[in-house]
């Protein structure tokens, strides 16, 4: 597949994903009006909504605040300001992101926002002290990637949607197992039974749904940054020497891992596949090393298994780039 | 009867399809326009930048007035371009030309050494790239709106409704590599 091929697959899967979302949302306020009436089907619709709501409008203080991410003075910012203004204007941003700094020895990034107008990108201070400028541009414009092609906005609703989901499920099997006695069951038992089997397994498909849409949208990301940057191998780079590394994020909230380039909770996965399949559903990332197959099959290259030391972007900063 | 639902159909398909085509194509181009406005705004920074940086080097190196002229012409024919094939070109020369300014630059100690000239040195490395981002962007939009109005179906209607082929920014690093073959005689 091309990169463009790559960029419009990757579209349509994540449209079916969301379309599940809201399917399951659907079914299970279905399943409460029947199984218990009409009024609580409705009430747990409506909760739902605006917890929904007021909880995408305040995900970026949370996710700023979750991550620790904050702004350094002008003069300090100035040579990754430019460089992510550079990715923003190749990547045909109209505005340029925040960038915020995330006080971290692990190289990771995430970026963040309902719109790009909003949004900003967080990196590690680690990042800027591993990695040579041709990657951390490629690692920017990953994030950008995420931000123009509004991952950040549908990962925020996915995120949210998970939640909400599992509260209802929650409250609803609570409802019908301790106060089944009480409520008046329209139902038969068969009724019943389907509708807790169906609030056991909401979330846990919510879940699974939640971290296939983050995986999809990493690889989507990475073929979207290595056409902004015309530098597919510079993006592998960068993917191979986060792979090297072996520190993690200490801040690795898990509520926001879906954001970080590279996953930073769970380093198992990041090996070769076959650990096991069924642990692989729960990621939010996929392994690192196939989102570098997938590069170096749409580049038409091959990466070597070790990278030569390159001086980091935070040294060669201050000096004019080689014209 | 059946014959007449099926043409009425076939006639709704193919009037949603053109629309799906047209409001496409219209994305594109305005795309294409807004790629155009990230490279002007850019070239536009590079060319107040530049009378800047030459009185800067004069204060020093005054007596190099080769460079200064043929920075100057070079700023000049950019202002002036017209298409972004004409600019794209223009662009290269005055790079040359900047080019040739820092090496020159690089006898006079002082001149190096000063404040005003490592900034504008900066802010002027800074604007190319930001160009190159920007001819990054512009030219793949140009390159995605040229293959929608001259393949099929867009072919049929594009022309007729005013989509024109738009030009690229600059040819490829590549093609200036190209050996010139001159074949004039003498």
């Amino acid at each position: 597949m091309t990169l463009q091929e790559q960029i419009r697959s990757n579209r349509w899967h994540s449209v079916v994903l969301i379309g599940g979302f809201v399917v399951v949302i659907a079914i299970l306020a279905g399943l409460l009006a029947v199984a218990l009436n009409v009024w609580i089907g409705a009430f747990a619709l409506a909760g739902a909504s605006v917890y929904a709501v007021v909880g995408v409008a305040s995900s970026r203080n949370m996710v700023s605040s979750l991550t620790g991410a904050h702004e350094l003075p002008a003069e300090q910012m100035r040579p990754l300001q430019r460089l992510v203004e550079n990715v923003s204007i190749a990547a045909g941003l109209a505005v340029t992101p925040e960038v915020r700094i995330v006080d971290d020895s692990a190289p990771n990034a995430f970026a963040t926002g309902l719109t790009p107008g909003n949004s900003f990108v967080g990196v590690t201070t680690g990042l800027l002290q591993t990695m040579p400028k041709r990657e951390l541009e490629a690692v920017i414009a990953h994030e950008i990637s995420h931000v123009r092609n509004r991952d950040t906005r549908l990962m925020t609703l996915a995120v949210v949607f998970a939640g909400v989901i599992a509260l209802v499920a929650d409250i609803a099997l609570r409802t019908m197992v301790y106060g089944g006695g009480r409520s008046k069951n329209r139902g038969g038992p068969i009724v019943i039974v389907i509708a807790i089997v169906g609030f056991i397994l909401a979330p846990i498909a919510a879940m699974l749904l939640r971290m296939s849409l983050s995986r999809r949208r990493e690889y989507l990301a990475d073929a979207t940054a290595a056409e902004i940057t015309n530098d597919p191998e510079g993006m592998a780079m960068a993917l191979r020497r986060l792979e090297l590394d072996t520190t993690t994020v200490r801040q690795a909230d898990s509520s926001v891992a879906h954001l970080w380039i590279e996953s930073p909770t769970s380093r198992v996965s990041d090996g070769p596949t076959g650990s096991s399949a069924l642990a692989g559903l729960f990621d939010t990332h996929p392994p690192l090393q196939s989102r570098i197959e997938a590069l170096e099959q749409a580049g038409g290259f091959q990466l070597p298994p070790d990278l030569s030391p390159d001086r980091p972007f935070i040294e060669t900063a201050d000096e004019p780039s080689p014209q | 009867m059946l014959g007449l639902w099926i043409a009425l159909a076939v006639v709704a398909l193919v009037a949603i399809a053109f629309v799906i085509g047209f409001n496409r194509l219209v994305r594109l181009r305005n795309e294409v326009d807004t790629g155009w406005s990230n490279i002007d705004v850019q070239l536009k920074r590079r060319a107040d930048l530049i009378p800047n940086l030459v009185e800067a080097v004069k204060g020093y190196a005054a007596h190099e007035s080769g460079v200064f002229e043929a920075i100057t012409a070079a700023r000049t024919a950019l202002i002036g371009a017209g298409t972004p094939a004409a600019a794209g070109q223009a662009n290269d020369v005055l790079t040359a030309a900047v080019g040739k300014l820092f090496a020159v630059a690089e006898a006079y100690p002082d001149l190096k050494a000063s404040q005003n000239f490592l900034r504008l040195q900066g802010d002027l490395t800074d604007t190319e790239d930001k160009i190159s981002a920007a001819r990054r962007y512009y030219n793949a939009t140009v390159m995605r709106y040229n293959t929608k109005i001259q393949s099929f179906p867009g072919l049929l209607y594009a022309g007729a409704l005013g989509f024109k082929p738009r030009e690229f920014f600059a040819a490829d690093a590549d093609a200036h590599a190209l050996p010139q073959v001159d074949l004039t005689p003498g």
